[in-house]
C-alpha cells in the first residue's frame, strides 16, 4: 500500500470528524479542533481513535495536546506515516 | 483585549443553564450528614445513592472511635510532608498493613487518591518509557501521564486485543518500558476490566501492568483486594493503586507493588515530597477500615445483592443501563438537559444521585449514576427504583415545570 497524500488525510479526517459535528460547522484546515468544532476534550481523543484506527497509527496524547487545527493534525498524522 | 475570564464564557453559558433548571448539581451542599446513607438538606431527609460510600464504613463505630483516638494521641495535623516532618508510625503502620492485605512488598501511602495516581503514574515512567492508557482512565491517570515526559497511547476501553494491537505497533521500545494503566471496576459505567487478559497482553511484551482500583478495592474479591483478587491473578500485577476516599472511608490514597524497588520512587515523586501528608485521624480510620475490608464478605455480599436488586428493577422499568449489575450503576439519558432536570426531580423527591455530563464521562454521555453501600438495606433500593419510576411516569410533568421555570428565570 503507498502511503496516502497529506490531502488524502486532510480529507479522511473531515469525513471522520462528521459525527463529533452535529451543527455542521465548516470545516477549513485553520480550524481550531475544539475551539472552533466544539469538539469536548473527550471526544476528540476518540476521533483521534479513529483517525489512528484507519491508518494504523498511533498518536500520542502529548502530540493530540500540541495539536489546535484540522490542519495541524493532518501534517502530524502524514508525518508518522513517512 | 480580552479579560482573563472570557474564555469560560461557553461553561458559564451552560452553568447559567443549569441553574435555570434547578440547583446547581455539581456544588450540592448538604446541610447534615446523618448517616452513610442519609442527608439533611433544609427540613428534608436525602436518601444518598451516589457516596462512593461502598462498605459504607464512613459511620462505623470503629473507624469512628480510632479517628478521634488519633486526634487525641497526635493531633489534628502533620504540618508536613512524607519527606519532611509528616511520617507518623501511623503512615508507615498502615502501609505495612495493606502491603500484608496485597501480599506484597512495597506499598506507599499519599495524601488523596488523585495524588496517588499523579505521584505513581510520574514516578514510574520516565522520558523513554510509554505509558498505554485505557480511553475511559479517570482524570488523575491522564494528568499523572502529563507530569512525565514519556510518550503516552491511549488503546480502546477495556480492550485487551486493541492493546496488543498499539504495543505491536509500538514495538521495541529503546531504553525504556511500557507501562500499561487501567482500573479495576471504572466509576462512570461501574464496568469491569479483565484484568487477567490484560496481565497477559502486558506481559508478553514485557511490559509492566498498572491498576487503579480506586472503585473496587473493598468491594470485590474474597478478602477484598479488588478486581485483580476476583480473577485470581493478583500476585502477577506489578503496581495497584486505590483511595481511602470510597471503600474505606476516609480521605488519602495508596499504591502497592510487588516489586520492592518501588520503594525509591519515594525519593522522587512530586506529589509525595512536596504536599503535607494526609492527618492521623484520616489515617488511623483507614487502618480500621482496611482490617474491616479484610473479613467483610458479609457486606460485600449485601452489596452484590442490592446491585443486583436494583439492576434489576431498573431494567424492569425499561431503563437503559451502561454495565452489568456492580456497585455503580449508571442510568444513560437523552441529553445534558433532561439528565439535569431529572437529576432535579430525584432530588426534590428525596433521593440523591450524581449528574454526570461530558467530558468526564464517555462516551460523550449524558448519566443519573448511582452509586450504592453495603449500608442501604432493601427496602431503601426499591425507594430508589420507586423513584425512578415515578419520574419516569412524570416525565411531561418534569418537562413542563422545568420550562415554566426556565422561562420565569429568563
Ligand atoms: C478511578 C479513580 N481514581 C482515583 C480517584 C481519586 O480519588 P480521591 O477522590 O480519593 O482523590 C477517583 C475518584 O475520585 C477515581 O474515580
Amino acid at each position: 500500500m503507498t502511503a496516502p497524500t497529506e490531502s488524502e488525510i486532510y480529507d479522511k479526517i473531515c469525513e471522520l470528524l462528521k459525527p463529533y459535528n452535529p451543527k455542521g460547522l465548516p470545516i477549513e484546515r485553520s480550524s481550531g479542533i475544539m475551539s472552533d468544532l466544539e469538539v469536548d476534550s473527550v471526544a476528540v481523543f476518540d476521533f483521534i481513535m479513529e483517525l489512528e484506527d484507519h491508518y494504523d497509527i498511533s498518536i500520542p496524547m502529548e502530540m493530540v495536546s500540541d495539536i489546535k487545527t484540522v490542519g495541524e493534525l493532518s501534517l502530524a498524522a502524514k508525518g508518522l506515516m513517512s | 483585549m480580552t479579560a482573563l475570564f472570557d474564555k469560560y464564557a461557553p461553561l458559564q453559558t451552560r452553568v447559567d443553564m443549569m441553574m435555570k433548571i434547578g440547583a446547581d448539581a455539581l456544588g450540592v451542599k448538604f446541610d447534615d450528614i446523618l448517616s452513610a446513607t442519609r442527608g439533611r438538606i433544609g427540613n428534608r431527609e436525602i436518601l444518598l445513592a451516589g457516596t462512593n460510600n461502598y462498605l459504607g464504613l464512613t459511620f462505623d463505630e470503629d473507624c469512628r472511635a480510632a479517628a478521634k483516638t488519633a486526634v487525641d494521641d497526635h493531633g489534628t495535623g502533620t504540618t508536613g510532608s512524607r519527606v519532611a516532618n509528616g511520617t507518623y508510625a501511623e503512615h508507615t503502620d498502615l502501609e505495612q498493613a495493606l502491603a500484608e492485605h496485597f501480599g506484597m512488598p512495597s506499598c506507599i501511602v499519599f495524601t488523596t487518591g488523585y495524588q496517588t495516581n499523579l505521584a505513581a503514574i510520574s514516578g514510574l515512567a520516565g522520558d523513554k518509557d510509554v505509558i498505554f492508557m485505557d480511553a475511559d482512565a479517570h482524570a488523575c491517570i491522564i494528568d499523572g501521564s502529563r507530569l512525565t515526559n514519556a510518550s503516552t497511547i491511549r488503546f480502546r476501553h477495556n480492550n485487551p486485543e486493541d492493546l496488543d494491537k498499539r504495543l505491536r505497533r509500538q514495538g521495541e521500545i529503546e531504553g525504556g518500558n511500557a507501562l500499561v494503566v487501567i482500573e479495576g471496576m471504572y466509576s462512570m459505567f461501574g464496568d469491569i476490566a479483565p484484568v487477567d487478559e490484560f496481565l497477559d497482553v502486558t506481559h508478553r511484551h514485557g511490559g509492566y501492568l498498572f491498576i487503579d482500583e480506586a472503585h473496587s478495592y473493598g468491594v470485590f474479591g474474597p478478602t477484598g483486594c479488588g478486581i485483580a483478587e476476583e480473577q485470581g491473578v493478583l500476585d502477577q500485577v506489578d503496581f495497584i493503586s486505590g483511595t481511602f476516599s470510597k471503600s474505606l472511608a476516609s480521605v488519602g490514597g495508596f499504591c502497592a507493588s510487588k516489586h520492592p524497588q518501588f520503594e525509591i520512587t519515594r525519593k522522587v515523586m512530586r506529589p509525595y515530597m512536596f504536599t503535607a501528608s494526609a492527618t492521623p485521624a484520616n489515617i488511623c480510620a483507614a487502618r480500621v477500615a482496611v482490617e474491616k475490608v479484610k473479613t467483610g464478605g458479609y457486606l460485600r455480599e449485601n452489596l452484590k445483592a442490592r446491585a443486583q436488586q436494583l439492576h434489576a428493577g431498573l431494567k424492569a422499568l425499561d431503563f437503559d443501563l451502561c454495565a452489568d449489575p456492580s456497585p455503580v450503576i449508571a442510568v444513560r439519558r437523552p441529553n445534558e438537559g433532561i439528565a439535569a432536570m431529572e437529576w432535579n426531580w430525584l432530588m426534590e423527591n428525596g433521593v440523591y444521585v450524581n449528574l454526570a455530563v461530558p467530558p468526564g464521562t464517555p462516551q460523550s454521555s449524558s448519566l443519573l449514576r448511582i452509586s450504592l453501600s453495603a449500608a442501604h438495606t432493601e427496602s431503601d433500593v426499591n425507594i430508589i427504583i420507586d423513584a425512578f419510576g415515578r419520574m419516569k411516569a412524570s416525565q411531561a410533568e418534569i418537562m413542563s415545570g422545568m420550562m415554566i421555570r426556565m422561562q420565569a428565570a429568563e
